[in-house]
């Protein structure tokens, strides 16, 4: 008797230890939720629908995606930053809150968070309307020069991509063009097509087959080494050197949680989402979509995120398009 | 060519788990859009991880039955209980809802079905036979264009205002102050917000859409908490032959504006079942019934639009990858994901692709009108519900509705905050349909005039020139004009002159 209740606490006890481990290594052991920081279709919300399939068999569980959008990210980075810090409430967004800081839009950026995953990087392309007499960018910038204020670009307001090029091209070329705010670049590349603008600058995602059916032309790539597959788009150095400073320079998207969840989470996050972004199908994937898978986490993630935050913010700065100086924020000059 | 052409288009028509899932999509987009709140866009996206390890044909038959039927869907909920289940269902409201009233819910129902399948016919029609065309001319759409829509759309304050033009344009004007409120997409800097993160995601549309239609008029009806119900008639539920043909030439008129309207980029289903209503409110000189009291003219006009609003979005999808609406734009993200290339090379290197879209819209336009038809009689007795069980529920729906947009508990305050207030607006004799107009317009209208302003370097001369030198802008003019000089008794003045001058 005595020894068989022994033998039962022992039992018991051994068991408890056990699952205690399993449940300390077991993170996951309920659903996540993730919030994507951009509406349904947009690039942000494509990403995140793609590499989650393929995350959920690695973590065992679902993660519960929802479109959690406005005030250009600000809301969804508020959102998840008020939740627990238990590594269960994911936030899937772009680059554009690296910017509320110095736009005075939302006291919070990438700093607070863990960049589990920079999933991959977008390339930055300069299209233009067919019937503009443009061969390449120096026959814009010089049409810019000569009419200054006449140009229009084609944009999506401020802290959008076409707005930091825009601010870019100024501080390198000194030009002076219209900037004509739309909706995002899918209805800005429509007015491109449509004659509405004259140029714009765009991610190769929105604007990759429009290029490959010669309803807009390219004029350049932004970046300073040949992109496999774009060999035949001049690049932006060519034209203008200055340019060089700001590169590599692009949007990007990636997943991100709390900086202070906890360690296990943050291991099982990691290693989840870098089996994922590894896979061929998401390669694939990311190829037809017109971005450079990048899967970098954690410091080396941190490291990226503050080198484009450096380059972005410093040169609206020096455009004059900031509410906030960098410098307020101790963001360091590039 | 053409024999593969059509082997295409009947693929999902011959594939039993094309045809199966198809089938299975419409009927779940009837339910999917009769609920406030959950929208097909939203049941897309969740579509496309559900669907993401599976044969790209079966992933688009299912996402393409749910579009069809959801988008009718909407009408069911705004018949039956004056809450449209979407927004391109507002002015189904209208009518149908006092046609409930009237214990003739079955036969509204009917009607809807009926025209919704010959707008989603002609639709798809137009899509076949004319898409690079309409496309084309949907691209030159500069955004003063936009402006003049919008300024349209807003002049049918008139026809929705009721007794008083004055509360009518109240009403409007308050719409457009909550659409306004967010982050102003211009300048990215935040507009009635008070400096709050929450606001600057704005106030849903959809939101103010439950409150001031379904909350309102839950709260209402509790004025007549003691009266029983109104008994249904579900004898004869699907409409003659005659009555079909009596509203056809309606039906055709407002499923072209549907199209067109539905293949804009920029605009979708909403504003076109709008503007529909607001033509036929203009054409129709005899309605069956006065408008807003059950007429049957203002629910075919809206569905018809509405549903033909999906063939149109589907034109620039197919032929240019650009999204002719929300629910467009998420299956172009699914086409990416099931790795083919949405763009204008599409119908070049995958034309298959075209036709087995064109034949599956078919498909599924002809199981709406099966499912349509079919289960009307349990619909319809909803209402029948006693009250005290009816009205919970609706709050109930509307509040699940409105916490699905975004997953924000502070939606639900918005809803309950515009339902109280909609329901004092109601005792003081303001209508809510002007609201609702202005939120959905009133943005569109005012980012329009001021990216319109900007690409002129603000001067207003340049952009009157423009107005009249482009013929797009021309002729919309010309429309905006006529509208306005219409309601005034300029036209009566004219006549009266010309008739003098001929007796004389």
């Amino acid at each position: 008797m005595k020894h068989s209740f022994t033998k039962a606490l022992v039992c018991s006890t051994l068991a408890g230890l056990l699952s205690c481990g399993l449940q300390a290594a077991d993170f996951p052991e309920k659903n996540l939720q993730g919030a994507i920081m951009w509406g349904a279709g947009g690039a942000t919300d494509n990403v995140a629908r793609a590499v989650t399939p393929l995350v959920e068999p690695v973590l065992g569980e679902e993660i519960v995606l929802v479109n959690k959008s406005g005030g250009a990210g600000a809301i969804s980075t508020n959102y998840v930053n008020s939740r627990p810090s238990d590594g269960y409430t994911l936030l899937y967004g772009a680059e554009n809150p690296q910017l509320h800081k110095v736009l005075g839009l939302s006291k919070i950026d990438y700093a607070d968070f863990y960049p589990v995953n920079i999933l991959a990087r977008g390339v930055v392309v300069i299209v233009a309307n067919n019937d503009k007499p443009w061969t390449s960018m120096k026959d814009l910038v010089a049409d810019a020069q000569a009419n200054p204020g006449t140009v229009k670009m084609g944009s999506t307001g401020p802290g959008g991509l076409p707005f930091v090029v825009g601010a870019m091209l100024k501080t390198a070329t000194d030009f002076d063009v219209r900037a004509v705010p739309f909706d995002g670049e899918g209805p800005g590349i429509t007015a491109l097509q449509g004659g509405h603008v004259d140029f714009m600058p765009a991610g190769l995602t929105a604007v990759r087959e429009h290029i490959r059916a010669g309803r807009v032309k390219a004029l350049a790539v932004l970046s300073d080494t040949p992109i496999p597959g774009l060999e035949e788009i001049p690049l932006i150095t060519a034209d203008i050197p200055e340019f060089k400073k700001f590169l590599p320079w692009g949007p990007f998207y990636g997943v991100f949680a709390k900086r202070d969840i906890p360690d296990d989470a943050k291991a099982k996050l990691t290693d989840a989402f870098q089996q994922a972004a590894a896979t061929e199908q998401f390669g694939k994937f990311m190829q037809d979509f017109g971005a450079v898978v990048t899967n970098i986490s954690g410091d080396e993630a941190d490291a990226f995120l503050k080198h484009w935050q450096s380059v972005t913010t410093w040169s609206l700065e020096a455009v004059g398009e900031t509410k906030v100086s960098p410098a307020e924020f101790g963001i360091a000059k590039p | 060519m053409a024999d593969s052409m059509f082997g295409y288009f009947m693929m999902s028509w011959l594939d039993p788990s094309l045809l199966g899932l198809t089938a299975l999509g419409t009927l779940a987009g009837i339910y999917v859009g009769a609920i406030p709140g959950l929208s097909v866009t939203m049941a897309v996206s969740i579509l496309i991880s559900f669907t993401f390890s599976w044969d790209v044909n079966n992933a688009l038959a299912l996402m393409v039955g749910v579009y069809i039927g959801g988008v009718y869907g909407g009408s069911r909920s705004a018949i039956l209980l004056n809450i449209p289940g979407a927004p391109s269902a507002i002015a189904t409201a209208f009518d149908g809802f006092p046609l409930a009233k009237q214990g003739l819910a079955g036969q509204a129902i009917g009607v809807t079905t009926v025209v919704s399948v010959i707008g989603g016919f002609i639709g798809i029609l137009v899509l076949a036979i004319a898409a690079p065309l309409v496309s084309d001319v949907a691209l030159m759409f500069a955004p003063r264009d936009y402006l003049l829509l919008a300024l349209m759309g807003l002049l049918l304050v008139a026809s929705l205002s009721g007794e008083s033009m004055a509360k009518g344009i109240f009403c409007a004007a308050f719409g457009a102050c909550i659409g306004m409120v967010g982050m102003d997409p211009m300048t990215a800097e935040g507009r009635f917000t008070f400096d709050t993160v929450m606001l600057l995601g704005g106030i849903p549309y959809v939101v103010a859409m439950i409150g001031f239609f379904g909350v309102s008029e839950a709260l209402y009806q509790l004025h007549h908490i003691g009266l029983k119900p109104i008994k249904q008639d579900v004898s004869k539920i699907i409409p003659s032959w005659s009555v079909v043909l009596k509203y056809l030439p309606l039906s055709i008129r407002t499923s072209f504006i549907g199209v067109f309207i539905g293949a804009l980029p920029g605009t979708g289903g909403d504003i076109a079942s709008l503007m529909a209503y607001d033509h036929a409110k203009r054409s129709v000189k005899n309605p069956s019934k006065p408008f807003g009291e059950g007429a049957y003219e203002g629910l075919v006009a809206p569905e018809s639009a509405n549903n033909a609003a999906v063939g149109g979005a589907y034109i620039p999808m197919l032929t240019l990858g650009m999204p002719g609406d929300a629910v467009t734009a998420v299956i172009i993200g699914a086409l990416y994901i099931h790795g083919l290339k949405p763009g204008p090379m599409m119908m070049i290197e995958t034309p298959h692709l075209f036709w087995f879209t064109v034949g599956n819209l078919t498909l599924a336009n002809i199981f709406l009108l099966i499912f349509g038809l079919t289960g009307i009689k349990i619909f319809a007795k909803m209402v029948e519900l006693p009250k005290g069980l009816l009205l919970p529920l609706i709050i109930i729906l509307s509040v699940v509705g409105a916490y699905a947009i975004n997953n924000n508990i502070a939606d639900i305050f918005w809803l309950l905050g515009f339902g109280v207030f909609g329901y004092f607006l109601k005792m003081a004799g303001f209508q809510v349909g002007p609201i609702i107009l202005g939120v959905i317009l009133g943005p569109l209208m005012d980012v329009s005039y001021r990216r319109a302003m900007i690409s002129v370097g603000d001067s207003t001369l340049e952009l009157m020139h423009e107005l009249v030198t482009s013929p797009i802008s021309l002729i919309l003019s010309l429309v905006v004009i006529w509208l306005i000089v219409s309601q005034t008794a300029l036209p009566r003045l004219i006549k009266a002159r010309f008739s003098k001058g001929k007796t004389a």
